[in-house]
């Protein structure tokens, strides 16, 4: 019965993708790019012929999110902490942080790994997101990473282990919002630079344009950091990683609606 | 050789809108909120993929294509780079997109549980018929 | 030399990724079918790794690792979390 079920399925889709390569082969990519995915591939990089239209960074990606379309990726963030901020506005009362051992979590085998990937694990998220414009990776992916660890040790120790070790939602949200302040400034540096020496800038500008001479540093000490896009990356990851921290720990501290009316 | 090429492609885009239909029945007729927050997962990611699938580009001349990372700087590099690169914008949108969607979908998480504790069910069908 | 090979590099990486979308045509199939709501959260999960080399075979790294701690770690266990805190059978 199953077996008949997948054979259909699978024959379902052989049939559509027939019909796919007969009808609609402009549907299936094709060995060219779109005209502005190869103008960003040829200005990622590229000091030579657009070194005013440049973001210094070989990774196209990371230049694409921060430096080309930083504003989208502004205002995404913004959506995103909204999300964030009305699943805990539903939490609201039902959060209580209590310092007290409830069960022992699971067998020490267990525990011992997790305190030994432990480290490990924000090793890989914070390389993943100080190498965003070199690699690939970025801020999202690094702050990511690192928010499986809190996911971890609830599971593996128990729902208040956090709390104990002195990780509480007030210091999680401080790093956030120290996150989306640093977001905020590396957005306006160059305007404020530009502001005080007279001289024209934008906000969200980068290397300098034809019209505003202004521009950050793209290597430091023969470092390549790409402008803002370094300072982006690590603030975006902070802020990622404490927002989500955030989340789990109140999801798995909150109390069902009947047991906080009890009290 | 090329119509076999074209045809193994369009077996992955027919495969996407396959699971793009099943999340999307799913999405409306499964009665349980846990089964209709698990057909939305599916059905976000099977959007993203189809971004990244657009801009995927064919081998050319017989050369594979390469990710959107500059790993030579040097000016001819860059020509080459040009000519060999998928297309990184639809992954700059889709890379915002995801993180979003783990945001809604703990938004999802929070609003079932507090549903279960005011019915006590997540069955959407007895929801209708408590009404509060 | 001048040995051709069995299959060209280029049809090879293409098989491939219709084998592996393929496979998760049947996850997703699983998933929306069964009745134990574990059983979906773990065949949505099989999905996503399925989804997360597909993403390497289209050349996005990036989006692979956004997309392996997210949709293979983290959006399965608060769902568990969910599950284990309300109920674990859909009904019919």
């Amino acid at each position: 019965m199953r077996l008949v079920e997948v054979i259909v399925l699978i024959s379902t889709v052989l049939a559509v993708a027939l019909l796919i390569t007969v009808g609609f082969e402009h549907l299936v990519p094709s060995e060219r790019v779109r005209p502005v995915a190869e103008f960003y591939l040829n200005a990622t990089y590229n000091q030579y012929e657009l070194r005013n239209y440049t973001a210094m960074s070989p990774e196209a990606v990371t230049a694409i999110v921060w430096d080309f379309r930083g504003l989208d990726t502004l205002f995404e963030t913004s959506v995103f902490y909204l999300a964030l901020i009305a699943g805990l506005a539903l939490t609201r009362g039902l959060l209580l942080e209590r310092a007290e051992k409830s069960g022992h979590g699971l067998s020490i085998i267990v525990r011992t790994v997790t305190r030994i990937t432990a480290p490990m694990i924000v090793a890989v998220g914070a390389s993943i997101g100080l190498h965003g414009h070199l690699t690939p990776g970025g801020g999202f992916q690094g702050g990511s990473v690192i928010a499986v660890l809190p996911m971890v040790v609830i599971v593996v120790f128990s729902a208040s282990f956090l709390v104990i070790k002195g990780v509480t939602t007030t210091k999680l949200l401080v790093v956030r919002s120290l996150g989306l302040t640093g977001i905020g400034l590396t957005a306006i540096a160059v305007f404020l630079v530009g502001i005080t020496l007279h001289m024209p800038a934008y906000v969200f500008q980068n290397m300098a344009k034809p019209d505003a001479q202004i521009s950050m540093p793209y290597s430091v000490a023969g470092a390549l950091i790409s402008g803002t896009l370094w300072f982006f990356n690590i603030f975006e990851m902070f802020a990622v990683a404490a927002g989500f921290s955030i989340a789990f720990i109140a999801l798995m501290l909150a109390r069902t609606l009947e047991s906080s009316r009890g009290e | 050789m090329e119509a076999v090429n074209t045809y193994l492609l369009s077996v992955t885009l027919a495969s996407l809108l396959v699971n793009f239909a099943i999340s999307l029945y799913a999405m409306f007729f499964k009665p349980h909120y846990v089964k209709k927050v698990i057909a939305l997962t599916i059905l976000g990611d099977t959007v993203n993929t189809f971004a990244i699938y657009i801009g995927y580009r064919r081998w050319v001349e017989q050369r594979p294509p390469r990710v959107p990372v500059l790993t030579d700087l040097r000016p001819e590099a860059i020509e080459e780079f040009k000519n060999l690169a998928v297309d990184p914008l639809p992954q700059a949108l889709v890379l915002t997109a995801i993180v979003i969607g783990l945001a809604v979908i703990l938004f999802l998480v929070f609003l079932g549980w507090i549903l279960y504790s005011h019915y006590r069910t997540l069955d959407m069908r007895e929801i209708k018929r408590l009404k509060g | 030399m001048g040995d051709k090979p069995m299959l060209p590099g280029e049809t090879g990486v293409y098989l491939v990724m219709a084998i592996i979308s393929l496979l998760s045509v049947v996850a997703v199939y699983m998933a929306v079918k069964t009745r134990d709501l574990v059983k979906a959260v773990i065949y949505s999960a099989l999905q996503s790794g399925l989804y997360s080399i597909l993403y390497f075979l289209l050349l996005a790294p990036d989006i692979g690792l956004v997309y392996i701690p997210v949709a293979v770690g983290l959006i399965p266990g608060v769902l568990l979390v969910l599950i284990s805190k309300t109920e674990r059978w859909e009904k019919e």
